[in-house]
């Protein structure tokens, strides 16, 4: 009797934390190598082995092997355990970095897990805690994973210098449920956040202003709130961010943001970030693009029913994730147009089979 | 039922009214409630009742429209009766009698029924897989025996398991000649069985054989039941793929077993209806009783016996012929037998060419077939041509012919030659694959040489598809594949490996064009469809704007490009296609990265956030393309529309290689743009659809809807989903492609080859134990700590101990493992126990595979068929699987004073280092005698001595202990029960206890000398006197001061007085002295005379008794007469009737 799970393999140090976690849900081994084995510092970067260390507290019997470069790793997925965990980000990227891989396992651990981790909240490459809260934990909603589930953001810390903490509750579940999206509905609603710590408070409501002069003439339902963090709750560097979100009739979500660089007045940030939202509904769908992997995830871990759902074109991190999906599980998904007779319509319509993955950590009694 | 059973006569009712009462009709007032507290009370039980008749709605995901044939498993100790009554109801199914049943056979029993039996051998690791997967159970029972072991252990494994259907079959009534004896008989069995299984459960009678089989009557009844029966999905099958194999066969070249004398790993192919739920490739399957295993390749083949089709279905009652239909390779269907590497054919007496005017089996036609063949394969492959579309004329020339690579029909999605040119080159790689396993087949079976050339593997698998001089039933046969294929569509012939027999076997060089005839004429009948629009198509997508549709499936999954490439329109390098295989065995590099994409991949961040860019931001200043996007908002109004003009993306159709559902549906729009009579009554339908709609929106109240109880709800949703799936990938035709994205649905019947396998499984094949390939999920793959709630069973007879081996039958899985009991002790620890409690629960934590928590298991010690007693050890449910464990047992250190000051005290012999102390320091101590401490600091010298505190002074002789908890982890030890790989299937050994190999191999147990009990020598214990001090003694009260005073030494008043006595008192005393003594010596006299009459009666009673025993004995003698002649009468009766009870198998 063979019970090696097999190994996977993959090379170049791009979507390292999809494979990763794709590696930990279905418990095959995945080896990494040629990481930057080009480049002048080869190797894994700091934020790299952070990850690393932070997926090594969140599961139990995982053996994780660096090769002496750093070139090169090998992860034995263990089981996912859960429980309390405290986890200090490297200044190098921001906490959305981890946060992100941690909520595609959170729902299939052991023990519901309490997350306090910390570093920079918001910055330019990945999502906000702000983004976090209000339009990816809305998405694993879809998916039946709701009581319980909660990001409290208890500090901001803007990039560089950060000292933001965050802490992530998630409850545990048995089995996601099948998606069944393909409405997108209308957009009956704009919210967003303006905040700004260690900077003149008026810079929140500057922001609001000039995003308000673009959204007002769709709709009247517009609640930019102006979120001011003060004291030791403000982090250790200055910075202003807006994040917007639109959601519509069906429950669809859209959302953008964008953050403060030196030089340029907050007015300007709000338009870039109103209109990256703008830029995002024109492309449509039930799914905005930042979150196509995780509902892609869902739905490849979903009962053994067709899940299907609606989105734009999928970007080259949703492309690679598929074929990795693919690799990891066997599942490919269908992929059409949505609809058929609009030749300009470029949303497509996925589907696919679900493995019936069981939530197999879960104690039971 | 035999003549001589008497039964009651039917007695007429005395009550004549009764039935007239009843004509009258219901009388409502008669069950008027009389209160309304009553009524109230009547309506709370009413829907009590309909409460309990629900039940949790499962999903079935067996497919409705063609469901994989009905396990029926019978199940029986020796000698009941099961090849009898398997032989009777394939008799009563399909009109023919086998005479060597084995393995499944498969029978047609009505319009969307189909019946797989098999017959259950006895033993135990059969009756576990075979419980696992039967979805009804003939549960046979001898009458005039009784119940045996085997049928309670198969209960119990059931139960274990998840429990099908059982019905219950009583045979063997006719040996019991009193009527009233067989009531009886059947009363005290049902109830027995109504026990075990539940109240009102089926329990059929079976009287007499006739012929060799059970009387047509009852098995008609019987086979009744079968087909009305109903199912309830089971939750471990409702969530695995699996498949029971009936028909195994070994494709490992020649050349390699004969190098490795039969020794090297097989390739073996494995053939059977999948069932559960979809079977991915990729994933891993276990076939029980062999190991772990990954599939090489899933085929999906034509159904060998399928439900009748379309035409069939529009007459009433089922023909004859497909009554008839049987697929069962491993018994010997007309003289036909399918063996893992031969093909037997079983011929009569006498044999000769051109007698057919005798009727003839298949065995002998195939023989006579293969006699006829004018050229060898070879011939007819080098006659034969290939041609790349089915429309070309002419074929290609090659160097040889059957160049085409086999791995071919492995290949993904189908390439832009649409399913035509795949179905050529699968059809052709079929007559390479032929090539090459022609060579490795030493038939010593069929004489003639020619014939040695013709038998390969691929023609020996078809029994139909003869000449026409074949017997009825064959024609049938061909009639019916022929329609199968007419309604399916050209795929299926390709995969049908009956057609690939009719293309070489018969006569090659005239049916292979015809064949390509078919091809062509299939296109033809296609090509108008696609090449009509062609023209229109091009028309159109030069005049339209150029179309951004891209083949999406295609380019992610079966292209080398980058992503990026991808989204920048990148055309697929045809060169470079990927053959959609990303899992890599070895070191191999599958992902190799371009390296113009690396060394812009280096300053490229694995980010969520797009980058913003201002350049494409801005185009959003402009006031009308944001006046674009507001059709998207609620405040908008509907989209603009596309135009009329259909702009249409199918223009590009040589991308589109995968016939998907935008073509399909395409098409369907296309004839309706057509103005025709069709168009018009389908677009007035939508229109009423529509109207409709309006009017139930307008006056239908949603609420009022009378079944939407959480229940009803619930159910639907099911449904709808169901049909979801069902409906979701119907438009891709292509097969291969559709098993791709969905994997195999259930119903299918699958060829799966499997590499890698035991020799042994081929060599020690036996076709009377079931094959299983149960589908894994990616949990069950890995090993693990599995924590898991288990009981002994209350009729094994030991206990279990921890670190024994045990056999887990769990999931699809039998295997040894050591478990370590434990139970929980008040929250806080998992302690280990040394045995199993008596009946109650204990938790159990082993190493072995991962299954989901939840799932049922049952345990043996021993799987052996000469264990006499009850096997089944334990069952439990699966609680936790983890990585680790935290069982803990109790250690106790002691060690003994060494020094004592008042409350503190050195103590020794309790550790022997001080790296030791350093560890425990802190920890709490405790005597003998109940006096607490704490382990303080450890000593310079003597090593190993510690300073401890204690709330009293401790003694000298006090003996102190630190309870301590040590932590045990189970051996990483699992090793599979691999029964199907032994000749002697039914004595697996696995690792046996030490008492056990002692006992075998004579040793005996050596014994340690500290073990042995002695004779403890214990001095007496001195006890210094209680010295209370002087100064202390003064002080105390009175009462507190010990009151110590010397023994006196002098007589007392009392001792030394002199008594003179009076006369009078002296003459009373001696009165009572003489009184006394008279009563002494009565007493002894009454009680001498009382033994001597004991001893009589007991004299007496002895007598009585010898009496007694010889009468006894001369009525044991008479019974015993009477016993042995009745058993004489039975043996007669059994030799009479060539029953050999309990000889057989």
């Amino acid at each position: 009797m063979s019970l090696n799970a097999s190994l996977i393999t993959f090379s170049g140090h791009q979507h390292l934390r999809l494979r990763l976690v794709l590696s930990i849900l279905s418990g095959k081994a995945v080896k990494i190598d040629k990481i930057r084995s080009e480049d002048k510092n080869p190797g894994l970067r700091d934020y790299e082995i952070s990850l690393l260390r932070l997926l090594e507290k969140l599961t139990n019997g995982t053996v994780i092997e660096i090769s002496v470069t750093g070139t090169a790793i090998l992860l034995k997925p263990g089981i996912i355990f859960g429980g309390p965990i405290t986890h200090e980000c490297p200044l190098s990227r921001s906490i959305g970095y981890f946060l992100e891989p941690v909520i595609m396992l959170a729902p299939f651990a052991k023990k519901p897990v309490q997350l306090t981790i910390r570093g920079i909240t918001t910055d330019d490459n990945d999502l906000s805690v702000d983004l976090f809260r209000t339009v990816t934990l809305p998405h694993l909603q879809l998916f039946g994973i709701s009581d319980g589930l909660e990001l409290r953001i208890k500090k901001r810390g803007a990039s560089p210098e950060g000292g933001g903490e965050v802490q992530f509750l998630s409850p545990i579940v048995k089995q996601v449920k099948t998606l069944n999206f393909v409405e997108p509905g209308k957009i009956k609603r704009v919210r967003g956040i303006a905040h700004a710590v260690r900077v003149n408070p008026q810079f929140s409501n500057r922001m609001i202003e000039a995003a308000r002069s673009i959204l007002n003439r769709y709709i009247p339902d517009i609640y930019l709130y102006s979120d001011v963090y003060k004291g030791s709750e403000s982090g250790k560097s200055p910075g202003y961010a807006l994040s917007i979100l639109a959601e519509s009739t069906t429950g669809a979500m859209h959302c953008a943001e964008a953050t403060s660089r030196p030089g340029v007045a907050p007015e300007d940030i709000a338009l870039q970030a109103t209109r990256a939202l703008l830029a995002e509904l024109e492309k449509g769908g039930c799914v905005d693009r930042k979150h196509q992997c995780l509902v892609l995830l869902f739905m490849v871990l979903g009962s053994e029913d067709v899940g299907r759902c609606r989105m734009g074109e999928p970007t080259t991190r949703t492309i690679q994730f598929l074929r990795d999906a693919r690799a990891f599980f066997g599942t490919s998904f269908k992929i059409v147009q949505a609809d058929p007779e609009n030749s300009n319509c470029t949303q497509l319509l996925y589907s696919c089979y679900g493995t019936g993955y069981i939530n197999a950590n879960r104690t039971i009694a | 039922m035999d003549q001589d059973q008497k039964r009651k006569p039917h007695r007429v009712t005395k009550n004549k009214n009764k039935g007239k009462e009843k004509q009258k009709g219901f009388n409502e007032k008669a069950f008027a409630p009389r209160s309304g507290r009553r009524a109230e009370r009547q309506g709370r039980r009413k829907v009590e009742l309909d409460q309990t008749r629900l039940h949790v709605p499962l999903v079935n995901r067996t497919p409705e429209d063609e469901p994989p044939p009905v396990i029926v498993a019978i199940v029986g100790p020796p000698g009941v009766g099961k090849t009898t009554l398997l032989k009777s109801l394939v008799r009563r199914y399909t009109k023919q009698t086998l005479t060597d049943a084995k393995g499944p056979i498969t029978v047609v029993t009505g319009k969307k029924r189909r019946l797989t039996f098999i017959e259950c051998n006895n033993d135990i690791n059969s009756m576990i897989d075979v419980g696992k997967i039967a979805d009804l159970v003939l549960l046979m029972i001898d009458a005039s025996f009784g119940y045996e072991m085997e049928t309670f252990e198969f209960l119990n494994i059931l139960n274990a398991h998840g429990f099908p259907k059982v019905i219950g079959v009583l045979t063997h009534l006719d040996l019991i000649k009193k009527a009233s004896l067989v009531r009886a008989t059947k009363k005290a069995l049902k109830k027995r069985f109504w026990t075990e299984i539940y109240q009102g459960a089926k329990l059929f009678y079976l009287s007499g054989v006739l012929n060799g089989r059970y009387p047509d009557t009852e098995i008609l009844n019987l086979s009744r039941f079968i087909s009305v029966m109903k199912f309830r999905p089971l939750i471990f099958r409702n969530s695995h793929p699996y498949l029971l194999a009936d028909r195994v066969e070994d494709l490992t070249p020649r050349e390699e077993i004969r190098q490795s004398q039969g020794k090297c790993d097989r390739t073996v192919t494995l053939y059977g209806y999948l069932r559960g739920t979809n079977l991915r490739l990729g994933t891993k399957i276990h076939i029980p009783g062999v190991g772990d295993l990954d599939m090489k390749s899933v085929e999906i083949l034509g159904d060998p016996c399928p439900l009748p089709d379309v035409d069939s279905e529009k007459r009433r009652r089922l023909s004859e012929k497909q009554k008839l239909l049987i697929h069962a390779p491993m018994s010997d269907v007309g003289g036909v037998m399918y063996d893992k590497d031969a093909v037997w054919i079983n011929v009569p007496g006498s044999f000769t060419r051109g007698n057919i005017d005798v009727p003839q089996g298949e065995g002998e036609q195939m023989v006579m077939d293969l006699q006829e063949a004018p050229a060898t394969l070879e011939d007819a492959v080098s006659k034969s041509q290939i041609r790349l579309f089915g429309t070309s004329s002419k074929g290609l020339t090659l160097g040889r012919s059957q160049s085409a690579p086999s791995d071919e029909d492995e290949s993904g999605f189908e390439d832009e030659l649409g399913s035509e040119a795949s179905a050529d080159t699968e059809d052709d790689s079929e007559i390479g694959s032929e090539e090459d396993e022609e060579d490795d087949n030493d038939n010593d079976l069929v004489p003639s040489s020619e014939a040695l050339q013709n038998t390969g593997r691929t023609s020996r698998r078809i029994p139909t598809r003869v000449l026409p001089s074949a017997s009825s039933k064959f024609q049938e046969a061909i009639t019916y594949a022929e329609s199968d294929s007419d309604l399916g569509d050209s795929e299926d012939g390709a995969h049908d490996p009956n057609q690939r027999m009719f293309v070489d076997e018969e006569d090659p060089d005239v049916d292979i064009p015809s064949d390509d005839e078919d091809l062509m004429d299939e296109d033809e009948g296609d090509a108008p469809r696609w090449k009509a629009h062609l023209a229109a198509k091009t028309q159109a997508s030069l005049t339209t704007r150029r179309s951004t549709r891209k083949n999406w499936i295609k380019l992610i999954y079966n292209t080398n490009l980058t992503p990026e490439q991808i989204l920048n329109g990148d055309s697929p390098d045809p060169a470079k296609t990927d053959d959609g295989k990303g899992i890599i065995d070895g070191d191999e590099d599958f992902f190799t990265f371009k390296r113009a994409s690396d060394s812009k991949a280096e300053e490229e961040l694995d980010i969520t956030k797009e980058p913003l860019s201002n350049e494409e931001l801005s185009k959003w200043e402009d006031e009308e393309m944001l006046e674009s996007i507001r059709h998207l908002f609620i405040t908008g109004e509907d989209a603009p529309e596309a135009g009329n003009e259909r702009q249409d993306g199918d223009s590009d159709g040589n991308e589109e290689g995968l016939q998907d559902g935008v073509r399909e549906e395409d098409h369907v729009e296309d004839s309706v743009a057509e103005d025709t009579p069709e168009a018009r009554a389908a677009a007035l339908a939508a229109k009423k659809e529509a109207l409709k709609r309006k009017f139930d929106e307008q006056y239908d109240d949603p609420d009022a809807d009378p079944k939407s109880d959480f229940y009803t709800q619930k159910k639907e949703e099911i449904s709808r989903q169901l049909s979801l799936n069902r409906a979701e990938f119907e438009s891709i035709v292509d097969k291969a492609a559709r098993a791709l994205v969905e994997g195999h649905r259930p119903g299918q019947y699958v060829r799966i080859e499997v590499a890698d396998v035991p020799c042994e499984f081929i060599n020690h094949f036996d076709a009377r134990y079931p094959v299983i390939v149960g589908g894994l999920l990616p949990v069950e793959e890995r090993m693990g700590y599995v924590q898991v709630r288990i009981k002994r069973h209350r009729w094994f007879v030991k206990t279990l101990k921890t670190n024994d081996p045990l056999i887990f039958s769990l999931g699809w899985r039998r295997f040894q493992t050591i478990p370590i009991y434990s139970l929980d002790d008040h929250s806080i620890r998992m302690r280990m126990l040394k045995y199993t409690p008596e009946h109650m629960h204990c938790y159990a934590t082993f190493y072995g595979p991962a299954a989901i928590p939840n799932s049922g298991f049952c345990t043996f010690n021993s799987l052996k068929s000469e264990t006499p007693a009850f096997r089944i050890s334990g069952t439990g449910v699966v609680l936790d699987i983890d990585r680790s464990v935290k069982i803990v047992k109790k250690l106790k250190l002691t060690g003994v004073p060494l020094k004592i000051f008042k409350n503190t005290a050195f103590i020794k012999d309790m550790f022997s280092s001080a790296l030791e102390i350093a560890k425990f320091e802190g920890a709490n101590i405790r005597t003998v005698s109940g006096i607490r401490g704490q382990i303080k600091k450890a000593l310079s010298k003597p090593d190993g001595a510690f300073r401890a505190t204690f709330e009293d002074k401790v003694l000298m002789s006090d003996l102190i202990f630190l309870r301590a908890w040590y932590s045990v982890t189970p051996r990483k030890f699992c090793n599979p029960v691999t029964s199907l790989l032994l000749s002697d299937k039914d004595n697996w050994t696995g690792m046996r206890l030490t008492g056990e190999v002692r006992r075998a191999e004579g040793l005996k147990t050596p014994t340690n000398v500290n073990s042995i009990y002695k004779k403890i020598e214990r001095a007496p214990r001195r006890f210094n006197p209680l010295v209370v001090p002087k100064k202390l003694q003064a002080v105390l009260p009175y009462a507190s001061k010990p009151k110590l005073m010397a023994p006196q030494t002098k007589q007392t008043y009392l001792q030394k007085r002199a008594v003179v006595m009076e006369p009078e008192e002296k003459k009373a005393i001696a009165l009572l002295q003489q009184m006394k003594a008279l009563r002494k010596d009565q007493v002894a006299r009454r009680k001498e005379k009382k033994s001597e009459k004991q001893e009589e009666r007991a004299k007496k009673m002895e007598r009585e008794e010898r009496r007694k025993g010889e009468k006894g004995k001369e009525k044991k003698k008479e019974v015993m007469r009477v016993i042995g002649q009745k058993n004489k009468r039975e043996a007669d009766a059994d030799e009479g009737r060539g029953r050999i009870k309990r000889k057989k198998s």
